[in-house]
């Protein structure tokens, strides 16, 4: 015979419906949101590492500054190396419709058919002149679809595809940069033909293969080094030099959305527990609540033989059924609207390939197991820890645990004020989970909040970021004559400027830009006498890596091994920069450079006196905005969303928590009513106590959340080239407070109408 | 220890003392509130015999019924059951002898709210590996109409009616009732009585009542009168008097 008690599970449901929707709802969101993220993620994943095979990606490239002879191509493939040369022209590109002051550029490749191979999309690729395929993303973020005409410098093209190309599928110019922009960076394809007749700066960049492939990592990273430096040596033997080097693993172009894809899964994982505790206490609470009203019915059971096993099997049967039906249309919803939510964020961000929805067998045990696991782990503490008194204390209703024989003292408050406090402390556990549900609220609110705010703050602090508001690095310091190069704008500032990499801390071989300044700078603000060894370096540079005043550092250059020790004589206040600041006599000391010699200007303004074919580069504060603007495109829409859908999850958590205590309380409540306290007294008890619990949660978890986030934040930058800090701001931490604030209010008007709705016979029937 | 006891087969010795309460103490609370509810308590009960507890409040009834049912514990002395005694069985062992041997009534009736009567009675019945047809038994407690409804759509009366059916649809060898008619009125309680009148008769339980209605005593073949935690009069009825014929 089946257990009878089982029956009960559906009449419950039934009777408590709203709930355990609300229950339900709530963990099937979490549960399909989290499918979908580790189904997406591992199907595109999937096609990301395919993609190796199938579009034949590089081991490395390097750019050289003249074209490789055929002797010195020979020299370079006795490292056991096939070379592919991939060159590329570097244009301005404009469209129908693109801002004048957008400053846009393409990239164009010839077709690529035996490396880097593209993966076309939508349209077709090119087959003759005036077309091109180009980026998917870029196309998308800018308006560009197949059929419409983009200029590349003086030349018309029509877009005849869109594709994703398998070396681009995170649009970073350079491998140096802290974020990739889809937005103003666009690289395109042609065919030889046309490739030949479109006139512009071109790279000499040359792809390889290692030919027997690297059996691990450590082992690319070990044959990679050693071919940097072969290739540098044959290089400056043969009269060359290189400009760029980037093995396979650091080209954050190919590496970067991968690596998202799985701290994107770490986070969704923790989200996925943090949010089944707080459910499975919420779960566990409304059952310990149960016992308690039933408390001689399972004292009877007990009486007659019912094993506390089978009475803890009834109780956590229910929360075990929610949460397994809660798995199974989560993981249906996780593969279906989900997942295309999940790609479609990623595709918002990353220029992806063709994938093919996998089944995840890791995905669905993890959001099937560790929910129902987590859910009969918390019940069972916390109902076994009840169930363990004696079945005579069951039918006397005495389900006290506490050993205390007097009530607590309390202060000398009013009547009423002490009435409250008795009832915090009786209700104490659920206004402990509440205040967690509000932390886990606010902790995503802080971040939803938090994200815009802090690419708002940098963009608006974004001169405190730059050393001048251009920054101008050129080929040489002498014209083609030999004179040193000069410029009649007043604000220009001769300045030096190299890159070493990070040999330790918290990431090694990260990009750290060196300064040489001149005596009396007016854009540096460093008045001490240094020595050759001594340096500052810059705010971000000592907050990442944890280095202060006195401390030595070591550098390497990037293509080979010359390192470099330092002595940190101070802090320059530069955010956003890491970077290691020296007056320009000894930078060149350092770096061996003639004594007058440097590498550009800093200014105020625009040097319109000086070649453009002299300039290497110039950096402005748009430049610098990329990171903002790139984030805010793939972040800042979801964010409004994410901040909306945390407003809603509090107003159901707190919904569900104060709907407990109520309950719990309702025949407290009616004997009051019974005693003749009127709706508004007994509403300045209960609502009232609930409202100083919440409003006193949400100011505190708002504290808890910014230091919560800002953890989470460092430990993200640390994985980024880069540093900016994460910034709040007083205004968005008030409107964090005030939304959950709100959805409280929400809630509290319906438990006014709950608390009116208690009838006075519930307190004669407790009394029987 | 954990058996699975049977009492089918007692010697006719052991039928006589059956249920045995041998020289049991009990006392609650320490220092100036301790209170000593059971004193010496001693007497046995024969299998199928319908045994009354009489005595005021406080005399210490329901504390000897819950050490009978296993649900408290002597200080000093033993219960035993067919030869078992309870001091030497662990928890376990303890839940299993009330599980197929025990049948228990409440003055309160502690009646699953969201079951129907069927199915409070079912809960009952799961526990025994022999139980009675529920069907039949509903038929018995004149509960068969009113099976689908649930215990708040019952009266006083056929609640306490279908408590006593899920007590007994495990034909316990024990039925024990506390205080059964505590919370009835005269008729109804009339009711209850016979009702468990008829099921020992039928079943051949061996009930343990305790009741401070003095005129239930004349229903019982065995009456024993307790007060401050002591036996005072262990009664054996010779004319017994059916339940429908009591009056108070």
């Amino acid at each position: 015979m089946k257990n009878p008690l089982r029956k009960r599970v559906i009449r419950e449901i039934k009777k408590q419906w709203m709930k355990y929707i609300v229950l339900f709802l709530l963990m099937t969101v979490t549960i399909g949101f989290v499918s979908g993220m580790f189904v997406a993620n591992d199907s595109m994943e999937k096609a990301a590492n395919d993609a190796f095979e199938k579009y034949n990606i590089e081991d490395g490239h390097f750019n050289l500054k003249n074209e490789a002879t055929s002797e010195l191509i020979n020299e370079f493939e006795k490292q056991d190396i096939t070379i592919y040369k991939q060159y590329y022209k570097e244009f301005k590109e404009d469209y129908k419709g693109k801002d004048d002051d957008k400053n846009v550029r393409i990239r164009v490749f010839k077709m690529r058919e035996e490396i880097n191979k593209a993966c076309l999309l939508e349209g077709r690729f090119p087959d003759k002149d005036d077309e091109i395929v180009i980026d998917r993303m870029h196309a998308d973020n800018n308006g560009i679809s197949v059929g419409d005409m983009i200029r590349i410098d003086g030349y018309e093209a029509e877009v005849v595809g869109l594709v994703s190309f398998s070396d681009y599928t995170c649009l970073f110019e350079n491998s140096t940069e802290i974020m990739f922009d889809a937005l103003t960076f666009d690289v395109g394809a042609v065919t030889e033909e046309f490739y030949d007749k479109i006139e512009g700066k071109q790279i000499y960049q040359y792809a390889y293969l290692f030919d027997d492939e690297p059996k691990d990592e450590d082992e690319n990273k070990e044959l990679s080094d050693k071919l940097i430096e072969n290739v540098a040596v044959s290089c400056i033997q043969n009269g060359n030099e290189i400009t760029d080097f980037v093995p396979e693993y650091a080209n954050k172009a190919i590496h970067f959305a991968p690596d998202d894809f799985g701290s994107d899964k770490i986070m969704c994982e923790v989200l996925l527990i943090v949010l089944v505790v707080v459910l499975a206490f919420i779960f566990a609470i409304t059952i310990n609540n149960t016992i308690v009203n039933e408390a001689a019915v399972i004292g009877t059971l007990r009486a007659s033989g019912y094993t506390r096993g089978e009475l803890l099997i009834h109780y956590i049967s229910l929360p075990v059924i929610i949460t397994l039906v809660a798995a199974v249309v989560g993981n249906v919803m996780g593969y279906t609207t989900f997942k295309d939510l999940v790609v479609k964020m990623y595709y918002n961000s990353y220029s992806l390939p063709k994938y093919t929805t996998l089944w995840n067998a890791d995905g669905f045990v993890k959001t099937t197991v560790y929910p129902l696991l987590i859910m009969i782990l918390v019940c069972t503490i916390v109902i076994y820890k009840k169930l363990r008194i004696a079945p005579l204390k069951f039918l006397r209703r005495d389900l006290r645990t506490s050993k205390r024989k007097k009530a607590m003292r309390l202060p000398r408050w009013k009547f009423l004020s002490r009435f409250r406090l008795r009832i915090l402390f009786q209700n104490l556990a659920d206004y402990g989970v509440m205040f967690i549900g509000i932390l886990f609220v606010q902790i995503m609110l802080v971040f939803a909040l938090g994200m815009p705010a802090t690419v708002n703050n940098y963009k608006d602090d974004i001169k405190e970021y730059m050393l001048a508001d251009y920054q101008y690095i050129l080929k040489s310091n002498v014209d083609s004559e030999g004179n040193i190069i000069n410029t009649d704008e007043e604000s220009a500032e001769k300045y030096s400027v190299a890159s070493l990499e990070t040999t330790d801390g918290v990431h090694v071989g990260e990009g750290i830009t060196i300064y040489g300044y001149m005596d009396e700078s007016r854009y540096f603000e460093i008045d001490e006498d240094l020595d050759e060894d001594n340096v500052y370096i810059s705010k971000a540079y000592s907050d990442k890596f944890g280095i202060d005043k006195g401390d030595s550092i070591t550098l390497k250059e990037q293509y080979d091994s010359r390192k470099y020790s330092f002595k940190v004589k101070g802090i320059y206040d530069l955010p956003g920069t890491l970077a290691v600041f020296m007056p320009n006599d000894n930078f060149n000391k350092v770096f061996e450079k003639d004594k007058e010699a440097f590498t550009g200007f800093l200014s105020e303004n625009e040097i319109k006196d000086i070649d453009n074919k002299q300039i290497m580069t110039v950096v402005t504060q748009d430049d610098m905005l990329k990171i903002a603007r790139q984030l805010d495109h793939s972040m800042g829409a979801y964010m409004k969303y994410f901040s909306v859908i945390c407003m809603i999850f509090a107003l159901l958590l707190i919904y569900l928590l104060t709907k407990l205590i109520i309950e719990k309380n309702a025949g407290s409540i009616s004997m009051i009513k019974v005693l003749g306290y009127n709706n508004k007294e007994i509403n300045s008890l209960y609502i009232r106590l609930t409202s100083i619990v919440v409003v006193i949660a949400a100011l505190a978890t708002s504290f808890l959340g910014v230091l919560f986030v800002g953890e989470i934040w460092k430990i993200y930058m640390y994985q980024l080239d880069g540093w900016f800090e994460y910034y709040m701001g007083t205004q968005r931490l008030i409107q964090a407070v005030v939304m959950i604030i709100i959805s409280y209010a929400i809630v509290a008007a319906m438990d006014v109408v709950r608390i009116k709705k208690i009838p006075m016979t519930d307190a004669l029937k407790n009394v029987e | 220890m954990s058996k699975d006891f049977s009492y089918d087969d007692l010697k006719d010795e052991e039928k006589k003392e059956f249920l045995k309460v041998s020289q049991v103490n009990k006392a609650y609370g320490t220092g100036d509130s301790r209170q000593e509810v059971l004193r010496g308590m001693d007497f046995s009960v024969a299998k199928g015999e319908f045994c009354v507890l009489l005595g005021p409040s406080g005399s210490g009834k329901s504390t000897l019924l819950n050490i009978i049912g296993g649900i408290d514990s002597a200080d000093d002395g033993y219960i035993s059951i067919g030869g078992d005694k309870l001091r030497d069985m662990d928890e376990k062992a303890l839940t299993n002898y009330r599980r197929k041997h025990l049948g228990y009534v409440f003055q309160l009736y502690n009646l699953i709210p969201n079951l129907n009567v069927k199915e409070n009675i079912e809960v009952g019945a799961y526990l025994s590996d022999n139980s009675l047809d529920t069907d039949e038994l509903l038929h018995t407690l004149g509960l068969y109409e009113h099976r689908y409804k649930l215990p708040n759509q019952l009266s006083g009366g056929q609640q306490q009616r279908t408590s006593i059916g899920r007590a007994i649809v495990k034909n316990p060898d024990i039925l024990l009732c506390d205080e059964p008619t505590g919370a009835l009125d005269y008729n109804t309680s009339k009711e209850i009585l016979k009702l468990i009148e008829e099921v020992n008769e039928k079943y051949g339980n061996t009930i343990i009542m305790v009741t401070h209605n003095e005129a239930i005593q004349q229903m019982a073949d065995h009456v024993i009168k307790l007060r401050d935690g002591k036996v005072r009069k262990n009664i054996y009825n010779e004319n017994k008097v059916k339940a429908q014929d009591l009056d108070w």
